[in-house]
């Protein structure tokens, strides 16, 4: 347990930010293998969508492939939704969780 | 006979012999009548709008199940409360891409300009998916097993003609995706 202490100004904003931080990111998209999307598709998708460069793109798509899934984008829960619902409009298999989940 | 599409200075273009552009049309049509909402659009004109259903439940076709999948994994509740927000919205986006993808085989050859190109490279990831769920095709060694049936001629089965209308989508998805690539260093 920590007592609570009256942080000085400065200290207060830095803890906002951490804070800020901590709750923003706490989501993730993750992209899971199937066997009918092509190698190139999900890279172009990757590319196109999250603007991501040729080698991220091709490394995610390889952890796809190989791994069977791979943690493409992380972010706030609106944000993982949106990347989740576009990824399902590209029709790759695409879900969201928290960041901490199992 | 179809040609592969290309990268040119005018834009990605391919040919399609008229059996073939009335072969995707079909299966366009086939796809959007899959996804075509069994429910009419909610009586509630806000929700409407948004695109909320609260009436939606998981597909009970697999293959619909895998154009408009669960977005969260171990959790029916939220998977379910996910799909009412947004799976109307999702069924409207898909049957735009297919109907506009079905527009654009008016012509051969096909001179599509990259927008045009990857919503046909969407749409046709669309019928792969229908397609493999048919066929189904659930491992990377049930893929490799159809990949070599590439001849009409083989087609007596309706298993073998599915699996050469695969093959062919698969193909022209490729080359437009190779083509979308290459179109970066025009």
């Amino acid at each position: 347990m920590t007592v609570g202490t009256a942080p000085d100004t400065e200290r207060l904003e830095e803890t906002d930010t951490d804070q800020l931080t901590a709750s923003d990111i706490p989501w993730v998209v993750i992209v899971w293998n199937d066997p009918v999307n092509l190698m190139s598709y999900v890279s172009y998708v990757f590319q196109t969508y999250f603007g991501y460069s040729e080698a991220k793109a091709n490394k995610l798509m390889m952890e796809v492939h190989e791994a069977g899934k791979s943690v493409v984008a992380g972010g706030s829960r609106e944000e993982a939704e949106r990347d989740t619902l576009a990824m399902h409009s590209y029709g790759l298999w695409a879900t969201f969780q928290k960041s901490d989940a199992p | 006979m179809a040609k592969a599409f290309k990268a040119t200075r005018r834009g990605i273009i391919g040919t399609l012999d008229s059996g073939e552009r009335q072969l995707l049309r079909k299966l366009f049509e086939d796809i959007i009548e899959l996804l075509e909402p069994a429910e009419p659009a909610n009586a509630d004109p806000l929700a409407a709008m948004v695109g909320v259903d609260s009436t939606a439940v998981t597909p009970s076709d697999s293959a619909v199940r895998r154009l408009l999948p669960d977005a969260v994994r171990n959790d029916d509740g939220e998977a379910l409360e996910f799909r009412r927000l947004t799976e109307r919205s999702l069924r409207e986006d898909k049957i735009g891409t297919l109907r506009g993808s079905a527009l654009l085989l008016e012509s051969s050859p096909l001179t599509l300009t990259a927008e045009q190109a990857r919503l046909m490279a969407r749409a046709l990831n669309d019928v792969r998916l229908v397609l493999a769920d048919r066929l189904k095709i659930e491992t990377d060694e049930d893929a490799a097993r159809l990949h070599n049936i590439d001849d009409v001629a083989d087609a007596d089965d309706v298993e073998t003609y599915l699996a050469l209308v695969y093959n062919f989508a698969s193909w022209l998805q490729e080359s437009l995706v190779q083509a979308l690539f290459g179109l970066k260093d025009k």
